[in-house]
């Protein structure tokens, strides 16, 4: 029961912050504003007659104070409309459920490749010969703090336009994700190796593993059936980092390897001011925050009995 | 003596596919001077010189989504090809800028000037199989300027059309406000298509994602963000006579592909991963040129030049024509637009495009660098004091103006070297960033001492009224795109007389006085021309252009058998 109270608490608490990330988004839009009624019109190319100003502000309300239109907003949310996109004429829900398949696929195959990656590599380093750990943690330094945009660019000349192994542009098919999984999960792997083989090494040094070893379990056994099992909770930890890298990263990926996506829709919802897009992108991805949370509070609480009883 | 040059850097080397630019001019002495003259292309860069092989598909990269496929709804650029492989027109352009029949065999027009009858093909269908006739066009016309299109380009591209009647089934009359010349070019223009009535009337709002016309092709997918792919219409046989094609388009399908960095667009197209690119990247240019493997085709766009700053007319210090004047004899335009166009674009020291119809070289060079000149009409303007840092001043005021510009990671390097270039003649420019949208209130409120740069593509001189003309200056009732608020009886009286005739000398008298007018009013410092450059591999062949804009117009391109 007392789970399931916390369940409730948290959502609750969801709700707070979706409301208040909508609220943020709002204010943040409408003072970087500028007529809004051009932005629907396609910015500052448009030349529109009279009578297309005209409807276009009382359709979208634009001729009403900021406090109703924001109260109209609000409202329209809570009945779960997101309105309409100004540039794509399309429904909000519409047009990012076109685009978040694609995005789903790129982050899970990322994120898939990140953590195995991750925990081989960790494995493979901990507690070895300091120039293999030295390699190791050298290379992670480098990916780690090199810009997402610079390693696509590196993938795409050494892969793409040279080897010709991979198209350099599309979101068909798996030959198009390799390129954009490896820039999207190279930077994450290098920071979770890091943190992996930390906590590989602590637990290396437990009375518990020594045991291990006294029983006679060979090393490779140790490492996997016991050490890893406790290096993996700051995994849980990590979610939410590897969550914001991935929803971060896949703006400069689907920009960069030229593929359909959520980060992309972004980038040009906010560069055409497409006030409601950016509104429901936001809403979208803080939504997702409240919901990995709270799983991860879960998890939590599943896997370590203290947690829930604090 | 004074020389003036305008040389154009390695415009040398795009002589080869700028014919206007080199072939008619003797080589000069030093630095070639280059002015692209006219624009005049040879009539093989528009019309079909053999007959291709059919089928293939052609791979094709652009910079940006257009968002919508429904011409009439968007201003976006890329309609300007794209409506092409979907749409047709009533009417088209020659090669040199004049009228020429599409859907409409012909067409009169009264007297008056208000009356236009068009005088439809009866063999056209549109692809969902509703026939193309009097009604179709003028269910078109409603649907441009029904305010429920939203269009921000079309409908005020027709704002002088009144009412149309359905005289038979395939004669068609417009009734307009008032004489207005343009109304058959703009007609000729990719966002003005003909779309099936039937999408109009039962689902008007689809017609962004699932647009249905009678062009070449038909659309087969589109996905936002990433591309659009299209088949060929195996029936179509209605292509503009002028480009001489018949029959069906060559190629079997379309992929089109969205594709942001013009970095990763070059590297394709060199890769062989597409086949062409519509913007191909400036700073690859000579890169591409070398390739034996690539072409790249440059052309002008018709209509209004890039230009690097607008000045407000309505306010100090940009309401005296001198100060303006003398601010552009400032600008050296050579070392700033190599660094933009890579040696790619064409000086442009005029306000009308230089293959625009009626376009005048007799003023091409009254705005040319000139310093000396610049100082003398600053001084004649009352700037002659000095303040303790150099800068002119007049009653204690110093000479200064701000320009507002759009916010991004990398500053315009052209503003910047305005700004230096003006700084020698004693004048303080300084730069604000601001984000777009706070850009666009400004610039609406009147708030502001001068804007970055702007062109207009529009495929005739109407393009000078639109953004000179008095009635185009922004209100709280209408947008317009006379953003130097210039408001000047004699110009507006010439550029409203042009609209109203049609009388081919009487144009050019009008339109030749309203150039050399500008060149005195200077509400801009124009730069450059306004170029459609394009880059394909060498398997593409019958590269042709559209005649309203110069962009490839895809019906008869083709592509060479054993391609890799």
């Amino acid at each position: 029961m007392k789970i399931l109270k916390r369940i409730a608490w948290r959502l609750l608490a969801g709700l707070g912050v979706l409301w208040g990330a909508a609220t943020l988004t709002f204010v943040m839009v409408n003072l970087s504003a500028g007529d809004t009624a051009i932005a629907i019109l396609g910015g500052p190319d448009a030349m529109p007659t009279p009578e297309v100003l005209a409807r276009v502000r009382s359709e979208y309300g634009l001729d009403q104070s900021l406090p109703k239109q924001y109260l109209h907003y609000i409202g329209r949310l809570a009945q779960g409309d997101l309105g309409e996109s100004y540039r794509l004429h399309i429904p909000v829900l519409k047009a990012i459920s076109q685009q978040l398949g694609a995005t789903v696929e790129l982050a899970f195959s990322a994120a898939t490749l990140a953590v195995t990656l991750a925990t081989a590599l960790a494995i493979l380093t901990a507690k070895r010969a300091e120039w293999l750990r030295g390699l190791s943690s050298g290379s992670e330094l480098v990916v780690s703090s090199m810009p997402s945009f610079v390693l696509g660019i590196l993938l795409l000349l050494g892969f793409s336009f040279r080897l010709r192994w991979f198209p350099a542009s599309g979101s068909q098919g798996f030959k198009s994700l390799v390129l954009p999984t490896l820039a999207l999960a190279l930077p994450i792997t290098a920071v979770l190796t890091q943190v992996l083989r930390q906590e590989l090494e602590d637990v290396l040094e437990q009375p518990f593993i020594m045991t291990a070893r006294a029983r006679g379990m060979s090393d490779a056994a140790v490492r996997l059936r016991h050490a890893l099992r406790h290096a993996m909770i700051p995994l849980v930890t990590l979610s939410g980092f590897i969550f914001a890298s991935l929803l971060g990263g896949a703006v400069i990926a689907e920009t960069l390897f030229a593929r359909q996506g959520v980060g992309r829709l972004m980038v040009d919802a906010t560069t055409s001011k497409d006030v409601p897009l950016v509104l429901g992108i936001t809403l979208m991805a803080a939504a997702i925050y409240v919901v990995v949370n709270l799983f991860v509070d879960i998890v939590y609480t599943w896997v370590d009995p203290r947690v829930a009883a604090a | 003596m004074k020389t003036i040059r305008l040389p154009v850097l390695a415009l040398l080397m795009a002589a080869a596919v700028l014919p206007g630019c080199g072939s008619g001019d003797p080589p000069a002495e030093g630095p070639a001077v280059v002015h692209a003259d006219n624009g005049q292309y040879p009539a093989s860069d528009y019309i079909e010189q053999e007959k291709g092989v059919p089928g293939g598909t052609l791979r094709v990269s652009v910079g940006t989504d257009a968002g919508t496929l429904d011409g009439h709804a968007t201003s976006s650029a890329n309609v300007q090809w794209m409506g092409r492989i979907l749409f047709d027109n009533l009417v088209y352009l020659d090669e040199k800028g004049g009228l020429s029949p599409w859907l409409a065999k012909s067409w009169t027009v009264s007297a008056d000037g208000k009356i236009y009858t068009f005088y439809l093909r009866d063999d056209v269908t549109f692809s969902d199989g509703v026939k193309f006739n009097a009604e179709a066009v003028k269910v078109n016309l409603e649907h441009m300027r029904d305010p429920a299109t939203k269009s921000p380009l079309a409908a005020a591209y027709i704002a002088p059309y009144l009412d149309g009647k359905v005289i038979d089934e395939f004669t068609f009359q417009a009734t307009l406000r008032e004489p207005y010349s343009p109304f058959l070019y703009v007609l000729a223009q990719s966002w003005l298509g003909m779309e099936s009535p039937k999408a109009i009337r039962e689902n008007p709002k689809g017609i962004g994602e699932a647009p249905v016309g009678s062009g070449p092709f038909v659309l087969e997918s589109y996905t936002r963000q990433q591309g659009v792919k299209f088949v060929k219409r195996a029936d179509y046989h209605w292509a503009p006579p002028l480009i001489r094609h018949e029959g069906p388009a060559y190629l079997d399908r379309i992929e089109l592909e969205f594709v942001a960095e013009p970095l990763i667009r070059y590297n394709a197209l060199a890769a062989g991963q597409h086949d062409l690119s519509i913007d191909a990247p400036t700073q690859n240019a000579a890169a591409i040129r070398a390739d034996a493997n690539l072409k790249l085709a440059n052309h002008i766009r018709t209509g209004n030049p890039s230009r690097g700053i607008t000045f407000n007319t309505s306010k100090p210090p940009f309401d005296d024509a001198r100060v303006r004047k003398g601010f552009a004899l400032a600008v050296d335009r050579e070392g700033i637009v190599h660094s933009t166009g890579f040696g790619e674009y064409a000086l442009k020291a005029d306000f009308l495009s230089s293959n625009t119809r009626f376009y005048d070289p007799a003023y091409r060079d009254v705005l040319a660098f000139n310093p000396a000149e610049a100082n003398r009409l600053l001084d004649e303007a009352g700037w002659t004091g000095r303040d303790a840092e150099g800068w002119r001043t007049k009653d204690g005021q110093r000479l200064s103006a701000e320009i507002v510009v759009t916010e991004s990671a990398t500053p315009s390097a052209i503003i910047a070297a305005i700004q230096a270039d003006v700084k020698a003649v004693g004048f303080e420019l300084k730069i604000a960033e601001l984000p777009a949208g706070q850009l666009t209130q400004r610039r609406n409120a009147n708030s502001y001492q001068a804007l970055g740069a702007g062109f207009w593509h529009t495929n005739t001189p109407d393009g000078l009224y639109i953004q000179y003309h008095g009635d185009e200056v922004t209100t709280d009732k209408r947008i317009g795109q006379n953003t130097s608020r210039l408001n000047d009886p004699q110009l507006n009286d010439w550029l409203a007389a042009a609209r109203r005739s049609s009388d081919p000398a009487l144009l050019k008298d009008l339109y030749g006085k309203a150039q050399q007018r500008l060149t005195e009013l200077v509400p801009a410092v124009p730069l450059h021309e306004s170029h459609s450059i394009i880059a394909y591999r060498s398997p593409v062949r019958g590269v042709i252009f559209d005649t309203s804009h110069n962009t490839p117009f895809l019906t008869s391109l083709w592509l060479e058998q054993g391609r890799p």
